[in-house]
Order: structure tokens, then C-alpha cells, then sequence
């Protein structure tokens, strides 16, 4: 299955678009999106600025909510990623 | 109405105090406090030319209305806020944020302000980037939504 992941903050890093298409088996988790992510960082040689990304950050749902890492993902989710945040 | 939140894309639009000032006026209000929080020209020792401010605006709204409500449940009911945070490129020198509260005494017109400031910093999906004179350029370190005992 495919899933939409929206980027925030460093995350946009991983991209020039603001919106990363990732491929997942059936049925996986944000937990699997956290792997996926690791793999990426490490492919592109992003460790030095986004090393710790994947453990650090929050997902929101299309309801814009905060995920667990249980929670299911379906077939063309759209879920934003929210790195550490630092505003003010 | 007694509270105003916003995002304000820079380049369109400006942050003003003396909206601001307006907005949180009130006969019956002996106190007004005011935070103008500007971007600086230096961090870490490094010399900054402006800070891109990205957000995801639904949940960044949200949480100021959320915030500002606590806030008034909290110290005052009768304030007026006005908060308004800059989004995307800011040079140095103008405004990123700025609340401002108006409130019956002056004890709790400062307590809203830093309530909400400190609340933003932990709650707000906001992100900075610093541009350096050397032309580099750097999202900054923050602080983790995801819960402290999922983080291995």
C-alpha cells in the first residue's frame, strides 16, 4: 500500500516537495513509517541533520491528532510528520 | 469577542501592536501586557540574517485558541488576548510574535503573557530555520510531541 506523508520542519529535508510518497506492506503501522524513515535518512546520507528524526518525531492523522505508533495506517492515508517544534 | 489568534504569512500581511493595542483595549482593564518577540542577529554564535518560520496552521490554531482559553479560565475570564505568530521568511529585526493581553490587574496581564508564550514553545507545531550570513541555513532543535516513555 501507498500512504501520503506531509512534511514539516526539518522533515522537509527528506524532499524538495512537500509531500513524500512511501510504499509500506498491507496493514503496517506508524511504527513501520519510523522504519521507513531510518532507511531513507541512511540512503541519503541525512544522518548528520536528521539522525534522530524518526524517534523524535509525532504523526498526525488526517484529523489532524496526534497517532500512536499502533495506530493502522489505510491504502492512500494522507498523515502529516511533526518533528520537534520550536516556535515563539 | 475577546480573543484573536492568527498565523500571519509574512510578505502579505504585518504584525501590528497597534492593531494589537486596539484589539485588547477595555474600560474595565487597569493592566496591559505586551510581548513582541523579533528575530535576532545572532544565535550560538553564529550571525543570523532572517528565520523561516514553517507550521502546520489547522493544529497551530487550534492550539492558540486552546491555549488563550486556558489562560482565562486560569488567571482572568475577563481578558482580552490578542496573539498573532509570524509564518514563513522573517528578517531580522521584525516581529515573529506578539501577545498581547489586557486584563483587570496587572499580576494576571503578566501571567497570560508568559502562560501563552511557554505554552506555544511546548504545544504550537512550529518550526524555525535559521539563514546564516555565511549562507548556510538550519532548522533548529526542538521539543518532542511524541510522549517520553515511547522514546527508546
Amino acid at each position: 500500500m501507498k500512504i501520503k506523508l506531509r512534511l514539516y520542519g526539518s522533515s522537509k529535508i527528506l524532499s524538495n516537495k512537500d509531500i513524500l510518497n512511501i510504499q509500506l506492506p498491507n496493514n503496517s503501522n506508524i511504527e513501520s513509517v519510523r522504519d521507513i524513515l531510518s532507511k531513507i535518512i541512511s540512503e541519503k546520507k541525512l544522518k548528520d541533520s536528521l539522525d534522530n528524526l524518526p524517534k523524535t518525531a509525532a504523526f498526525f492523522s488526517e484529523k489532524d491528532e496526534i497517532v500512536n505508533d499502533n495506530y493502522k495506517l489505510k491504502d492512500k492515508e494522507f498523515i502529516s510528520i511533526i518533528p520537534p517544534i520550536g516556535g515563539g | 469577542m475577546s480573543l484573536h489568534t492568527a498565523l500571519v504569512k509574512i510578505g502579505e500581511k504585518k504584525i501590528s501592536s497597534e492593531k494589537a493595542k486596539n484589539f485588547i483595549f477595555a474600560e474595565k482593564n487597569g493592566a496591559e501586557t505586551i510581548f513582541v518577540g523579533r528575530v535576532r542577529s545572532n544565535n550560538s554564535g553564529k550571525k543570523v540574517n532572517a528565520v523561516t518560520y514553517d507550521a502546520h496552521d489547522k493544529a497551530v490554531i487550534k492550539s492558540f485558541q486552546s491555549i488563550c482559553i486556558n489562560a482565562k479560565n486560569t488567571f482572568d475570564k475577563n481578558a482580552n488576548i490578542f496573539l498573532e505568530h509570524a509564518k514563513g521568511y522573517v528578517p531580522v529585526g521584525e516581529i515573529s510574535i506578539l501577545i498581547a493581553v489586557g486584563s483587570g490587574h496587572r499580576d494576571e496581564a503578566f501571567k497570560i503573557c508568559r502562560y501563552i508564550l511557554e505554552e506555544i514553545k511546548h504545544q504550537s507545531p512550529i518550526w524555525k530555520k535559521e539563514h546564516y550570513a555565511e549562507g548556510k541555513e538550519e532548522w533548529l532543535p526542538g521539543h518532542s510531541l511524541r510522549p517520553k516513555e515511547d522514546i527508546k
